[in-house]
């Protein structure tokens, strides 16, 4: 198929404008670029483990050794109410998602930065770059999901219908990462000072996430403004569908979706606002 | 219709003092002797191109050409005014930058074919010929980080090649790769010319221009001031390199400094200043100095810059002409019979060591090359031809011939 076949797309370039049509005329581009984006995706995945010896190993270690820690902590030393499940498998439901979120945001911060000789030379849209760490992020995400299978089989725990709810729920945890994934990745190209904050932001951020502990411990006036979390709404209903079998808890995951669904636009138009000049100070 | 259209275009870059600019930026904010927080890199530019048509643009260092082909590509958004592209664009600012070093040649044509647009299905079709054309053929599955230079280079520029783009942005490229490559992507990018692509070229090649461009823009500190053929504009770029011939120090005064090159000029055959020299005519250039203190093994050098910032040739006087220079003013004359630089434009330089520590240089004095003696290929040797020998042979055939069609 040549260029001419295509019908000539005509581009009209102007001056970057904070305007909600430019979320319109960047996933328009967006899907243009469809096939760069799945390149570099499976390139993103490809290196990550092709230079490592234990290779896809990685994905699963990260959840699986927090889960040990956490496990020793939580349950041999410092007593921890859990629900029900064995905290093992208590811990690793809360750390699956956990994890994606926190590797989609810690990858995907940096990831202008790192590709700087790209950007100066080459348009695609900028965006792709983030998008592809956390779509990679998401990789990792199902490869130690079988853990989570194993872990379920060794403790004896049934899943039952309920557990096909993950798939919202995920979507939540996808579109929250990407609007942070978006925010970071742009401020770190005039800001390098995410990166170094970076670690310890994920840090706080867990702890204010029912992770290591239950969500029914949380005081009760405390409730709105931790829900406005969206991370702890996945968290807790990601728990809720594996372990307890229970429908969804839309009290504690409304608040987050609604920020998170006011947030995704916003982080993707003040991306395309940066990425207007993102060439000339990265 | 056109394919690319400039409606009165601006773009001005912030410098913000610590991060921002790198050390190129501020290298070229120099150039403007300015150093406030913003300068236009270009202003108010306005220009069409036709389909097919091929546009050279031609300017000094800094005069904005990199940024208009920044801006055509999208990398960078304009501060004011509309750029209407209308068709595929295939940018080749430097060629291999989308390159990863632990992927495969082949991997690397799938990330770098994308990242310039080409859907996987194109490229699946296209694989065999982007290897083909590279002469990577054997080494499709190897990381390209074990590729040579040449190699890397010649991957590169045919994945931008293969890209049945509508419009084709180059910039320098064609001073990539060994001679016979350089000579397959002048072909290819006149065949992509021949079968209706558009493009814009930007160099300071003036040979280059003129060979490949219908057209060509002057631009000069941000501004376009001339549009025309080729031949005209490079003939009004000579003019502004006349303006522009004044000795261009790098750094400041230093009044410790021994000893100073006060001046750098071209002498055109009858003796007067230029900045127009011809391929394989002689020429004359002179470099006044100041001495303040005396220097007991001094030499002078002189530099030619081709675009690119590379060196052809410095010459310097230490074997030819040892010199001791006492307090004082002097002028040494520089010389050449038969110029060797072929038609281009170019900077050269000057400086004045002492026991081969370099005391004062000073750049970049331009000028251009305009064809003078007959000249394929790199340089122009000096030379002269004579006859040998030389016996008539005359066939009957050609005899009977002849005589055949006289009535």
């Amino acid at each position: 198929m040549s260029a001419s076949d295509e019908r000539r797309r005509t581009k009209i370039i102007r001056p970057a404008t904070f305007s909600p049509l430019a979320i319109v005329r960047g996933v328009r581009d967006l899907i243009h670029y469809r096939d760069l984006l799945l390149t570099l995706t499976m390139h993103r995945i490809n290196v990550r483990y092709k230079q490592s010896a234990l290779g896809i190993a990685w994905a699963v270690l990260q959840p699986l050794l927090l889960m040990i820690v956490y496990t020793i902590i939580f349950s041999v030393v410092v007593k921890m109410p859990h629900e029900g499940a064995p905290y093992a498998v208590f811990v690793y439901a809360a750390l699956l998602p956990w994890t994606f979120f926190s590797t989609a945001v810690a990858t995907s911060a940096t990831s202008l930065v790192a590709h700087n000789s790209l950007i100066t030379k080459v348009y695609f849209p900028r965006e792709i770059l983030p998008l592809t760490y956390v779509l990679a992020a998401f990789f990792d995400f199902l490869i130690a999901s079988v853990i989570l299978l194993a872990l379920l089989c060794f403790y004896h725990v049934s899943l039952a219908a309920s557990a096909l709810l993950v798939c919202p729920i995920m979507l939540v945890a996808f579109l929250f990462s990407l609007a942070i994934a978006l925010l970071l990745s742009a401020f770190q190209v005039r800001f390098r000072d995410i990166g170094i904050a970076m670690s310890l932001l994920l840090q706080l951020w867990m702890y204010a996430t029912p992770v290591v502990y239950p969500y029914s411990i949380v005081p009760e006036r405390f409730v709105f403004w931790y829900s406005l979390n969206p991370m702890a709404g996945v968290v807790e209903n990601f728990r809720r569908v594996i372990l307890r079998h229970e429908p969804m808890n839309m009290g504690v995951l409304l608040p987050g979706l609604i920020v998170c669904l006011l947030l995704l636009p916003l982080a993707y138009l003040y991306f395309k606002t940066a990425e207007a000049t993102m060439a000339d100070v990265i | 219709m056109y394919d690319l259209e400039f409606h009165s275009v601006s773009k001005r870059y912030r410098v913000s003092g610590q991060s921002g600019p790198s050390s190129g930026f501020s290298g070229r904010l120099g150039w403007f002797g300015r150093r406030s927080g913003e300068f236009w890199a270009i202003r108010d530019v306005s220009f069409t191109v036709r389909p097919g048509e091929a546009l050279g643009i031609i300017g000094h260092n800094g005069a904005g050409k990199s940024t208009v082909l920044k801006l055509v590509s999208n990398i960078t958004s304009p501060t004011k005014g509309e750029i209407r592209i209308c068709g595929r664009i295939a940018a080749l600012l430097e060629v291999g930058s989308g390159f990863h070093p632990e992927l495969t040649g082949r991997e690397n044509v799938y990330l770098s074919g994308s990242i310039l647009g080409m859907r996987r299905t194109e490229i699946n079709n296209k694989l065999d010929s982007i290897l083909e054309f590279a002469g990577v053929y054997n080494f499709a599955d190897v990381p390209v980080k074990r590729y040579s230079s040449g190699m890397y280079v010649r991957l590169g520029f045919a994945i931008a090649a293969h890209l049945d783009a509508d419009i084709l942005l180059l910039d320098e490229v064609l001073a990539v790769g060994d001679a016979k490559f350089q000579g397959r992507c002048q072909e290819r990018i006149l065949e992509l010319k021949a079968n209706g692509t558009t493009i814009v070229f930007i160099s300071h090649d003036l040979a280059s221009v003129r060979r490949l461009c219908d057209r060509s823009l002057l631009l000069n500190h941000g501004c376009l001031i001339f549009e025309g053929t080729p031949a005209e504009v490079i003939s009004q770029y000579a003019l502004l390199g006349r303006e522009r011939n004044r000795v261009e120090e790098t750094e400041l005064l230093n009044p410790q400094k021994p000893a100073r090159v006060s001046a750098f000029t071209f002498l055109n055959e009858s003796g007067s200043p230029t900045t127009e020299l011809r391929t394989g005519f002689p020429v004359r250039a002179i470099v006044e100095y100041e001495v303040t203190g005396p220097i007991h093994n001094a030499a002078i050098s002189v530099l030619f810059y081709a675009s690119g910032d590379w060196t052809v040739a410095s010459h310097f006087t230490t074997i030819d002409l040892p010199l001791h220079l006492p307090i004082g003013t002097g002028a040494i004359e520089f010389s050449t019979d038969e110029l060797a630089l072929p038609p281009g434009a170019y900077a050269a330089g000057c400086s004045i060591e002492d026991d081969w520590q370099q005391i004062d240089f000073v750049s970049k004095t331009y000028f251009a090359v305009m064809p003078g003696r007959p000249v394929r290929g790199r340089f122009h040797s000096p030379h002269t031809w004579r006859e040998l020998r030389y016996t008539e042979t005359v066939s009957h055939k050609q005899l009977h011939a002849e005589g055949d069609e006289e009535p």
